[in-house]
């Protein structure tokens, strides 16, 4: 942790995302009004009262946009921790046991990283619905195939290593291996993961929503305030630029505190994010 | 070498076979089907069951899956798509155009973005730790950290309309000579490549220092060797290993890429039809598309790793 | 009567503008040139490079480009002469109809429009078309007259005959009718790409003389995607988009370069209430209660803007629609209050949950639409909750697979209606497993009869009377909920003259457009 503070960059995205972390759960109490309340007249210029203004509804922007991280983030974190726990557990029992079992499970990583991930997600979301648990879910098997890859690889690193050797002749079972002697071993790499994952699963989100496939009103969300705000831009240009602003500084910091932790732990962020 | 290559395509295949499965599994089980997506809700609302469900039966909608797959399996075999359900138009010919439009917007972004890439990982490798460097870096994870559909939606805003020098949406059409159509689509092409560019520049820079850290460069440096030099001749040939391994993955990325920016753009490629495909409940459109992004994608994969074995020994012996 | 300039300003002037010039500026029209067009709205339509050029797999806006129709439907939602000069019904049963075509008449390929044609292409509709399919046969009775016969008597069936699909092409057989894309419209399609643009050039022997006026338009498909045509449109590549939202017509409509044009009383939506075994909206007094507790101006006003939209009367009328008859309205505290007391006396004094009102975004302001539904019946303690779902299988999952006899009923869901003559409209609220929500009981009897009455009744007032009637039961009923709905929208460049727009998108005619 403190590697990680002595890098101003890396710092920098870790207060970022505190503060977008805190405000989304401080949201229903330091919000001035309810943000689906039809407060006024539509587009209401800022002012004392609305510190940001109306949106087209007459709704609080200001409070809109407190309110409007929380469920993206909920979507991103969870599907982040889905795919890092799911994904370092598979990988890892892949380079524990090799043969069929491998084979089987990086074709399957394969076959995700050939299907362009938008794709994916949409024919996901076209058949099971459009709600929060279904996108967490969706989201999270997308990502977890990258982290299967990484963690599988530097599984086969650690199945060499004398400690697991000796284990291993002690005649401790498949799943104490894994989860005593590999996981702690992988925990740098899964942290790393998880903030590349929870970036990027915060991005596939936004661009789920634009094409109407992610997150629905009346959730007050990043992502429809920009696209609800597209037709406005000329004129209320604050509606679109505030809400993007914080999609774009929150997944920022993410990166950021991704590099700098990659950097301290001397792994390669850029080789495992994405897809 | 031979035997590397045989033991690639083969795995290729399984792994486009299982892709063949789960796109038709996962296409099959969406609700409702062809027929009720070809009407409107007006029609639906003066239609009554008896008629659909004839309408159904004629269009063999109410075959069983099994059934349904092992024709879909074997139409593939023979290298037929099968034919769209609202105007039994052959699905070849549906996907063909968009299919050749796309690879073209796909490949002018290859061919512009890595080069741009290449120069900047190169300047800022050689620059480690230093202002410029740390320029890239930032920049790199900016363009990283914005979504393609707001690059697009902001560059037509600037360039089309408060400054219309570009057009704002592409209305050639989808069997223009492609020189017309890359043509009519310069904001398109510059979205995906600073998508590109974002994505490629930070791998080949990690690649290119983590390279002339190595014990090889370090001894090619005290014999004397200028830096530029090592850098050129010996650290880039070595980098492009990582490079390429995450050549699958940029693909991929690549292809999603395209889909949103060709909605943003109006770009007569698989990416619209795919959207059209999908809401209209084109099964055998959606499949279609799918398999033809996974072929190019994992024929991509097939090259980098066949690239890879060219230039590491080790692989090659393995 | 034909359709002049001045009548489609009367209908112009009937209807409130965006308060943007009603009156068309007096220059003589002039030929020549071409016109971009942009069209946004979600046509279901698909076509293939076979077939493109086909009149069903055209998307709606080109109907009356290359193709025509027996009768046009006007701005008013009344009939008017088009290609059949006139029309009626052959006896006092109402069910066998004779249309005389115009003389003169000529495809694009030079060869005369006849009675032959009519009986070959309705012979197509019938079998293909939802709204022919009450023609049993049709016959050609001499050359230019042919004679429709019905299951049953229908007063409005020249409705019918101006629907979307309703075109006349040149005879064929069924398999091949149609996919030359030749008809008899003011222009003919020189090339198509499919699903994405058209061309059309000027046809030189259309019959209305001296017109049409343009020499060519290009039709380019912007469905779904209204930001990209209107970046079109500002960037100098579009003249004109057609079927804008509220919102963005508001916007563009402040800037001098453009005019927004408005189609009068347009779409709405209908908010299905099923009336299953166990369902709350069993209770007449819930059904009631959610009429008056949603504030039907508060969604006009916020939604649409006070001079765009038009607050509905649960029924499936627009409010443009001559035989429209309001809902009887309180001031918004009395509502409220009634809504309340409706409520308690079914037995819900603290408020009831109605649960999940599920919706698809068919147009781009559905999902504030329902946000404002949702927030003002808030106030009378109703609770519901709001999922989106995709537009894609939304039909079927509303209509429960459409699988009544498995117990499946429509769901608590909305959807878009459009705007049409009553005899289809007021049809929409039969009592079956429709977007009536299986609506029984004496009122829904009393209601067909009186519907099956006014379908055989000639005169228009003794229909209209018989239409305010079952519009009276629906307002004391309210089998589903119909709150309000909007204008259509397009948008020109202020250089395009003569362009009206039309509450039924197949209705818009380009006949008369010119660039000054």
């Amino acid at each position: 942790m403190t590697v990680l503070l002595r890098r101003p960059a890396a710092l920098l995205g870790l207060l970022l995302v505190a503060l977008h972390l805190a405000v989304a759960i401080a949201a229903p109490w330091i919000a001035p009004f309810a943000p689906t309340s039809l407060l006024d007249a539509p587009l209401e210029p800022p002012g004392a009262t609305y510190w940001l203004g109306t949106d087209d509804l007459g709704r609080d922007a200001f409070s809109r946009l407190l309110w409007g991280g929380r469920v993206a983030m909920l979507v991103a974190f969870a599907a982040g921790a889905v795919a890092v726990l799911g994904g370092a557990l598979l990988g890892l029992a892949a380079a524990y046991r090799r043969g069929s079992f491998d084979d089987v499970l990086m074709r399957l990583v394969e076959m995700k990283l050939a299907v362009p991930t938008i794709l994916f997600v949409a024919i996901f979301v076209t058949g099971f619905g459009q709600s929060v648990p279904v996108l967490i879910v969706a989201v999270g098997i997308i990502q977890m195939m990258g982290v299967v890859r990484t963690t599988r690889a530097a599984g086969i690193v650690l199945m060499e290593q004398g400690y697991v050797r000796a284990a291993q002749l002690n005649g401790e079972g498949g799943a104490t291996i894994i989860l005593r002697e590999l996981l702690p071993n992988v925990a740098d790499l899964m942290a790393v993961e998880f903030a590349l994952r929870a970036s990027s699963a915060l991005l596939l989100v936004s661009a789920l929503s634009f094409l109407g496939l992610g997150i629905s009103p009346p959730t007050p969300d990043w992502g429809l305030m920009v696209e609800d705000g597209m037709a406005l831009l000329e004129s209320e240009p604050a509606l679109v630029l505030a809400p993007a602003l914080c999609i774009a500084t929150l997944v920022l910091g993410i990166n950021l505190a991704a590099e700098g932790l990659s950097d301290a732990l001397g792994l390669d962020a850029a080789r495992g994010g994405g897809g | 070498m031979i035997v590397l290559v045989l033991r690639r395509g083969a795995l290729s295949l399984v792994t486009l076979f299982l892709l063949a499965t789960f796109v038709f599994f996962a296409t099959e089980v969406l609700p409702g089907d062809a027929l009720d997506v070809s009407l409107s809700a007006d029609e639906m609302a003066m239609m009554p069951p008896e008629v659909l469900a004839r309408r159904r039966a004629e269009l063999g909608l109410d075959r069983p899956v099994l059934e349904r797959y092992l024709g879909f399996l074997g139409g593939l075999l023979n290298g037929d798509l099968g034919r769209t359900i609202i105007t039994r138009a052959p699905v070849a010919d549906i996907v063909a155009m968009p299919l050749r439009n796309s690879i073209a917007l796909a490949g002018v972004t290859l061919l512009l973005a890595l080069p741009v890439a290449l120069a900047i990982a190169m300047a800022a490798a050689q620059a480690k730790g230093r202002a410029l460097d740390n320029a890239v870096s930032g920049a790199a994870i900016i363009g990283y950290s914005i979504p393609e559909f707001v690059t697009g939606l902001l560059l037509i805003a600037v360039f089309a309309v408060w400054w219309p020098v570009f057009p704002a949406t592409i209305t050639a059409s989808t069997d223009d000579p492609l020189g017309v159509l890359l043509a009519a689509a310069p904001l398109a092409i510059a979205t995906t490549i600073i998508g590109s560019i974002a994505y490629l520049g930070r791998i080949l820079r990690v690649g290119l220092i983590e390279v002339m850290a190595a014990d090889f460069v370090e001894r090619l440096h005290l014999s004397g060797i200028p830096r530029w030099r090592i850098l050129w001749l010996h650290a880039l040939p070595a980098a492009m290993i990582p490079g390429l391994s995450a050549a699958a993955l940029y693909a991929a990325s690549l292809v999603s890429g395209v889909v949103v920016v060709e909605l943003v753009f109006a770009y007569p490629g698989i990416g619209a039809e795919l959207v059209r495909a999908v809401t209209r409940r084109e099964v055998h459109v959606v499949q279609a598309i799918a398999l033809a992004a996974a072929v190019c994608v994992v024929l991509f994969n097939l090259l980098a790793d066949l690239g890879i074995a060219a230039l590491d020994p080790r692989t090659r012996r393995a | 009567m034909t359709i002049t300039r001045r009548t489609a300003l009367a209908a112009a002037a009937a209807s409130p503008l965006l308060g943007i010039d009603a009156v068309a500026q007096p220059s003589t029209p002039v030929r020549g040139g071409t016109l971009n067009i942009a069209q946004c709205s979600a046509n279901r339509r698909s076509a293939s490079p076979q077939n493109a050029r086909h009149p069903y797999f055209l998307v709606d806006a080109t109907t009356r480009l290359p193709y025509g129709c027996l009768v046009w439907v006007n701005r008013a939602l009344q009939l008017e002469p088009e290609l059949a000069e006139r029309w009626g019904p052959a006896d006092e049963s109402m069910a066998v109809w004779d249309i005389t075509l115009r003389d003169g008449l000529l495809f694009h390929d030079g060869t005369p429009v006849t009675a032959r044609d009519v009986v070959a292409s309705f012979e197509f509709h019938r079998t293909r078309s939802p709204f022919a399919r009450q023609i049993e046969r049709i016959e050609a009775v001499d050359r230019l007259t042919a004679r429709f016969f019905l299951d049953a008597g229908n007063a409005e069936f020249p409705f019918v005959l101006g629907e979307y699909d309703s075109v006349i092409m040149p005879a064929a057989p069924p398999e091949t009718i149609g996919l030359s894309g030749i008809g008899c419209g003011p222009y003919r399609i020189v090339s198509t790409d499919p699903n994405r643009s058209i061309v059309y050039e000027r046809f030189d022997r259309y019959w209305r003389a001296g017109l049409p006026l343009l020499d060519r338009i290009t039709l380019h498909n912007r469905e779904g995607q209204q930001d990209s045509a209107i970046a079109g449109l500002r960037s100098g590549q579009f003249d004109v988009v057609m079927t804008i939202d509220p919102t963005a017509a508001r916007q563009i409509g402040r800037d001098q370069d453009y005019v927004v044009e408005t189609g009068g009383g347009g779409y709405h939506y209908v908010v299905q209430l099923p009336q299953h075994p166990g369902s709350p909206f069993l209770d007449k007094r819930v059904r009631q209660a959610l009429a008056y507790a949603v504030d039907r101006e508060a969604i006009v006003r916020l939604v649409y803007g006070a001079q765009n939209g038009w607050v509905g009367n649960d029924s499936h009328l627009v409010a443009a629609d001559p035989n429209f008859l309001p809902r009887p309205a309180l001031p918004r505290a009395q509502a409220v209050a009634r809504a309340r007391a409706l409520l308690a006396e079914a037995g819900h004094p603290n408020g009831i949950n109605l649960g999940t009102l599920y919706w698809s975004p068919q147009t781009p302001e559905a999902g504030r639409y329902f946000q404002v539904l949702q927030e003002t019946v808030r106030e009378a303690g109703i609770t519901i909750a709001l999922d989106q779902r995709p537009n894609d299988g939304y039909v079927q999952f509303r209509t429960g697979d459409n699988d009544f006899a498995q117990g499946r009923f429509h769901r608590f869901a909305m959807t878009a209606v459009g705007p049409r003559n009553p005899g289809i409209s007021l049809f929409r609220m039969r009592g079956a497993n429709v977007e009536s929500g299986h609506w029984r009981g004496p009122e829904q009897d009393r209601y067909m009869a009186l519907y099956r009455q006014a379908m055989a009744t000639r005169e228009d007032a003794a229909r209209r009377a018989m239409f305010h009637d079952m519009q009276r039961i629906l307002h004391e009923e309210v089998p589903a909920l119909l709150p309000a709905g909007a204008m259509t929208f397009a948008v020109r460049r202020r250089n395009v003259q003569g362009f009206a727009f039309h509450p039924q998108i197949w209705s818009v005619r380009f006949d008369e457009v010119w660039r000054s």
